[in-house]
């Protein structure tokens, strides 16, 4: 790889975009390490896993990651958050990133399949068969859930539709 | 607490409704009644708002925490990203009040209004704090003696610690789902990798064989160190994992093992004497054998 | 009339850059009695002092207005240039355009230019009416304290005591030595610390002027600088250590059992105990808190008659001692016994402590193969549980595989942002010791990044490399713990870019050094403060490092912040030879704006007695038998409370009269 003109990167907007996504911490991160160390985004071999993700942002690189798919495998576990000992909070961090990702639509298009589900039903995950499932083992056909009640499904519409969510356009 | 509300989430119900349907039945056996919450949605899982809106995110777990509000009643979830979801949820708009402020004109919209007054548990926490592991062990009637287990209590009900309403004495070395498999009178060793991740949720839509990696991990770990006869988790997503991957695993030869795979409250269930083609019927992985073994009439007690 | 001048300084930049200091000048000229006003970039520099002198000379100005910087540091300097001039010192005022305008107000230069001739505008209302005042003189008690027996409080004490001063050295345990003591061997020189301590600890023990109060604590601290009030209280050792000879004969035969502090909790030790093996004085003690009274009786209750012997039944501790230093008959008072003493000045050398590893969840604290340093430190020791012998606690096997944990509690927002300082080179110590001795170790110490600024520091880290010790850049987020005590730390490799797992048998942790637990009410005693990481404050950082707000109070080692031997010695004979000045002066000067009483306003009503926080005011009776208060001139403080509280005005706080006040409101409302 070249070498990388740090002078030429535009490190502020980047780092604006992070914090406005929640990843307060940014400027705090002192790339010890503690928290790669433990993540299972790194530990599962994804390339751009917390602290290398923060360093990229913290040097100003977004558009140069922006395809980058290990921020989708955060599992949110936050182990991350429980020991920095910078309190930078690197999960939210991460999820900044997906947010910066997410909003200019690069996302893998799996990632819709549940937005559409839960635009629909109030579930993200939701399938047909599990009503014969749910039959079999002494169960009504639907749970209590927004599943049943339509008044439910419309509440979360609302709430979707006038989100910054409903202006991107993806439901 | 003598009631709690429900929150299901999405797996519970829809793929694995042998675990809702094994609520119904411990719960109020052992004292506690289970309300539903009517019209909750999902929680919304961390592939979803939360990926794209904090603001979003909020006011859908807030609307899901209105729910209970309104009948008086603390929430207990049985998934742990759901748990996870919905206590960070609940945590910043207690502590940032900006948020708050945006929560409550979002949810203006839907009539609703965000009071605070509903806490967030676990389905483990309302075992071990409100019903205690005591009752628990004078409910059973099918003791799990000379059982070994593989406990799997999953991330999000140990981190971040701050912002649960139950914690762990040391959220690294968990302890509160082995003591309530002993309590069913099984031996629970510990692991190397317990409090590791099974690499479900995002990661095993992401990328399937990076997350099998991690599960496939744990599983060694469990075998070679302890060989447990079963593997008892309190997430619904880590069940899904451990019970589904190990199929694909051995499929590809990357494991020569199979263990059988419960939900806790399946298995209290089943040692408390409940019909296990309604509280443990539907699995990847099969567990006919063991169900057998716990169930049998040798087992009985009194 | 009065003849003010006023001087404002630019101060380079810190005021010039944001004040219009021409324009604050121009201002003051039209200000009542104001003779002369000028400026200068430095007013503290030399020309800058010689300006104020020359007007003074030429019987330009007798009341003097520097606006400038902070009188903490600077009121010293043109106090004294008033005094050259033959003009009471006291005939001077600061106004402070620094600190509480220039700096403050960096963004808005009107407005910290209009506030400036405010602030000026008062000092010299006030200047107007000051009157001059004589300094006071006391005379000093030449005899030091030292509180703290670790290599600080040691050389402290040897250094007094050498100049020919009086000193009590208060150490709480039952001998000298501090951590120090526990040590196996020192950075950067690897010798061994016993070696080089026990005889300095000899020296202190056995020096003419040092009386060593160990087994002592400070009960109380009264007074002022050159004439302290200390009530020390001397722990019951329930030891007659007037015969006791350190045989050590009662801790062998004693069957209780308690964590033995001195190895780390390692190991046990008895109720009745020897500090270590060099103590100094080598006496024993017994601690009462977990004497199991396994002779079956009270401390002061006769023994019971052996019905076949008819001999009394003593407790083990009791018959063991061969030199008869040890009676339970005896009642005696738990509570210990109060000395009191007088010093002129005093050294705190209290020292530190490590961070327990239960503080660190991720770290499998529960693992008994998960140590702390200064447990390690201990376990190589040839005076330690295993004699030497590199065994892991676990399970008394010979480790193979050890992983070395920097910064664990330090640098960390959760526990304390501050970095330890000597962990990187103790660690590195610890790992060249271990390496030297059993070359097949395998040896990996995490760090965050490697601190080595000292002294042949850098060589001795780099030696390390040489002999195959692995050093790895990253903070370890995890240990697992594997079958058979085994440890998997869960770490980073910076440079591999890489998550590493290490293997290890034996895990070190080189936990933060923080002050005791019960460092706040022993802190309140003395009136001292601690700074944002825990530690002691000191005056200055830079200029006045071994002082504190107490005049003569000083710091020496750890207490004040984290730091090596060298360190510590070298700041040991800093604080000596600060507590030397008063103690040598003979008499230390009484600051004269302190408040005092008009007996013919005195009303007698005694509001003002329980209001001063330094008790300085008693209520005497004059001469027709009516009671009135009085202020002790060497404890006021000048800190004006009484003179707000009492309701006949009878009360002055010289140097902030009535009249300077109310001119100064009357000058910042005009
Ligand atoms: C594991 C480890 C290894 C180290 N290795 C090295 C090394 O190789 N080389 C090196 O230069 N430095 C080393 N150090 C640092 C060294 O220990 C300190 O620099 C030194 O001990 C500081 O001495 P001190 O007198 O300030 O404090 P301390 O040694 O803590 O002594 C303070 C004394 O005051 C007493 N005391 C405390 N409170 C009171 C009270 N209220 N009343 C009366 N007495 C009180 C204590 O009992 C103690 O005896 C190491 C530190 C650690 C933790
Ligand atoms: S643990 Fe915190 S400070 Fe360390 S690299 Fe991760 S985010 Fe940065
Ligand atoms: S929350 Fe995400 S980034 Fe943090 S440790 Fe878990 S998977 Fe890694
Ligand atoms: S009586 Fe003496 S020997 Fe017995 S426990 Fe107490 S100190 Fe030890
Ligand atoms: S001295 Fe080294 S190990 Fe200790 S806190 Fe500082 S950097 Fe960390």
């Amino acid at each position: 790889m070249a070498a990388i003109n740090l002078t030429k990167m535009d490190k502020k907007e980047v780092i604006q975009k992070v914090i406005e996504n929640g990843g307060t911490g940014i400027t705090k991160c002192i790339q010890c390490n503690a928290c790669a160390s433990v993540c299972p985004v790194a530990k599962a071999g994804f390339p751009l896993y917390g602290r290398l993700l923060f360093r990229k942002l913290q040097t100003g690189h977004f558009e140069e990651i922006i395809e980058d798919s290990s921020s989708w495998a955060c599992q949110a576990c936050n182990r991350c958050t429980e020991i920095c000992p910078r309190d930078a909070k690197p999960f939210e961090m991460v999820f900044a990133f997906r947010r910066m990702q997410a909003n200019e639509l690069a996302i893998s298009t799996s990632a819709f399949t549940p937005l559409m589900n839960l635009h629909a039903t109030g579930h993200a995950v939701y399938s047909e068969a599990s009503k014969d499932l749910r039959v079999s083992v002494g169960l009504s056909p639907e749970p209590v859930t927004s599943i049943s009640s339509e008044e439910a499904q419309q509440e979360m519409r609302t709430l979707l539709d006038n989100s910054p969510m409903g202006e991107l356009g993806i439901f | 607490m003598d009631k709690c509300g429900m929150y299901l989430g999405c797996n519970i119900p829809f793929k694995a409704p042998d675990i809702e349907q094994s609520f119904y039945k411990v719960f109020p056996a052992l004292g506690i009644e289970v309300v539903d919450m009517e019209g909750a949605t999902c929680c919304p899982a961390w592939g979803t708002a939360p990926s794209f809106d904090v603001d979003t995110w909020l006011a859908v777990s807030g609307r899901n925490i209105t729910i209970a509000e309104q009948k008086n009643v603390d929430i207990m979830t049985g998934c742990n990203s759901c748990f996870g979801v919905l206590s960070e949820a609940r945590h910043m708009i207690n502590h940032d009040p900006e948020r708050k402020k945006t929560v409550d004109r979002n949810l203006g919209l839907i009539n609703r209004k965000f009071q605070g007054t509903s806490e967030i548990y676990h389905v483990s926490h309302v075992l071990y704090k409100n019903i205690g592991v005591d009752k628990i062990k004078e409910n059973i009637t099918h003791p799990l003696t000379d059982l070994k287990i593989a406990v799997q209590p999953g991330c999000h009900i140990l981190w971040p610690s701050e912002v649960m309403a139950v914690k762990e004495k040391n959220s690294f070395f968990p302890t509160i789902l082995k003591e309530l498999c002993q309590a069913l009178g099984a031996d629970v060793p510990h692991y190397s990798k317990l409090n590791a991740c099974c690499g479900m949720g995002a990661m095993r839509s992401t990328d399937q064989v990076r997350s099998l990696g991690l599960v496939k991990d744990k599983l060694i770990s469990m075998q070679e160190e302890i060989a447990p006869d079963m593997i008892v988790t309190t997430c619904s997503s880590c069940y899904l994992q451990f019970d589904g991957a190990q199929k694909i695993l051995r499929e590809k030869g990357e494991i020569d093992f199979q263990i059988p795979v419960f939900y806790y409250t399946q298995l209290l269930a089943l040692c408390m004497g409940f019909d296990p083609k309604q509280v443990a019927a539907i699995s990847e992985t099969p567990r006919d054998a063991i169900i057998q073994k716990i169930q049998g009439a040798t087992r009985l007690v009194n | 009339m009065a003849k003010v001048g006023v001087y404002v300084c630019h101060c380079g930049s810190n005021i010039g850059g944001v004040v219009d200091v021409e324009d604050v000048c121009k201002h003051a000229e039209t200000l009542s009695d104001v003779v002369v006003s000028r400026q200068n970039l430095f007013m503290c520099s030399d020309p800058g002092q010689e300006i104020i002198r020359q007007d003074i000379n030429n019987g330009l100005v007798d009341k003097v207005v520097v606006a400038a910087c902070t009188p903490r540091t600077h009121e010293p300097i043109f106090r004294k240039v008033l005094e050259g001039e033959g003009l009471n010192k006291y005939l001077f005022e600061m106004a402070n355009i620094r600190d509480q305008d220039s700096w403050v107000h960096a963004n808005d230069k009107a407005g910290a230019t209009a506030k400036a001739k405010q602030i000026v505008a008062s000092a010299v209302a006030k200047a107007r009416n000051l009157q001059p005042l004589e300094d006071k003189y006391v005379d000093v008690t030449k005899a030091a304290l030292v509180i703290g027996g670790g290599v600080a409080g040691i050389f402290a004490a040897l250094d007094l005591a050498n100049m020919g001063n009086k000193v009590y050295l208060v150490e709480k345990e039952p001998s000298i030595g501090g951590v120090m003591a526990q040590l196996d061997k020192t950075f950067p020189t690897n010798d061994c610390s016993a070696c080089i301590l026990t005889p300095v600890m000899v020296d202190a023990g056995t020096h003419p002027n040092i009386e060593l109060l160990t087994y002592s604590e400070i009960d109380s601290v009264e007074g002022y600088i050159g004439n302290f009030d200390v009530k020390i209280r001397r722990k019951q050792a329930y030891v007659d250590w007037e015969k006791c000879t350190g045989c050590g004969a009662c801790a062998d035969a004693c069957p209780a059992k308690t964590p033995d502090a001195f190895n780390a909790g390692l190991n046990n030790r008895g109720a009745a105990y020897i500090h270590f093996p060099q103590a100094v004085p080598k006496k024993a003690v017994i601690d009462m808190t977990h004497c199991i009274n396994c002779g079956g009786r009270k401390i002061g209750s006769e023994p019971k008659i052996s019905k076949k012997t008819g001999n009394p039944i003593l407790a083990p501790c009791e018959k063991a001692c061969p030199a008869g230093a040890i009676n339970r008959s005896v009642a005696v008072d738990e509570g210990g016994r109060i000395m009191d003493v007088k010093v002129g000045a005093i050294v705190v050398a209290t020292g530190y402590k490590v961070m327990e590893k239960e503080n660190f969840k991720n770290l499998a604290p529960d693992s008994p193969n998960v140590l702390t340093a200064l447990q390690l430190e201990r376990l190589i020791s040839a005076t330690g549980p295993t004699g030497g012998q590199f065994l892991r606690p676990g399970d008394g096997k010979k480790p193979h595989t050890i992983s070395f944990l920097s910064c664990v509690g330090s640098r960390d927002e959760r526990h304390h942002t501050h970095c330890s300082r000597v962990c990187c080179m103790y660690m590195i110590k610890q790992a060249k010791l271990l390496k030297e001795k059993y070359p097949d170790l395998e040896i990996y110490m995490h760090f965050m990044d490697v601190r080595t600024p000292g002294k042949d520091f850098d060589e001795y880290y780099t030696g390390a490399i040489d002999m195959g010790i692995n050093i790895i850049r990253g903070r370890v987020g995890g240990i697992d713990t594997l079958p058979e005590g085994n440890l998997r730390v869960m770490g980073y490799d910076s440079d591999l870019a890489a998550n590493i797992e290490i293997d290890a048998d034996l895990v070190v942790l080189a936990t933060a050094i923080e002050l005791q637990d019960d460092i706040k009410p022993f802190a309140q005693k003395l009136s001292l403060t601690l700074d944002g990481s825990g530690f002691f404050k000191e005056l200055h950082p830079k200029l006045k490092p071994v002082d504190t707000p107490v005049e003569g109070i000083f710091l020496a080692g750890c207490c004040q912040g984290p730091k090596d031997i060298p360190d510590t010695v070298a700041q040991a004979k800093g604080a000596a030879a600060s507590a030397a000045v008063p103690l040598s002066q003979g008499r230390v000067r009484i600051n004269p704006t302190i408040s005092e009483v008009n007996q013919e306003k005195c009303s007698g009503c005694g509001i003002c007695e329980p209001l001063c926080p330094y008790a300085a005011i008693s209520m005497i009776e004059n001469v027709a038998g009516h009671p009135r208060a009085r202020i002790e001139m060497t404890q006021c403080k000048g800190c004006g409370v009484c003179t707000t509280a009492c309701p006949s005005t009878a009360i002055q706080l010289y140097g902030y009269t009535e009249d300077q006040i109310m001119a100064q409101i009357c000058a910042l409302t005009a």
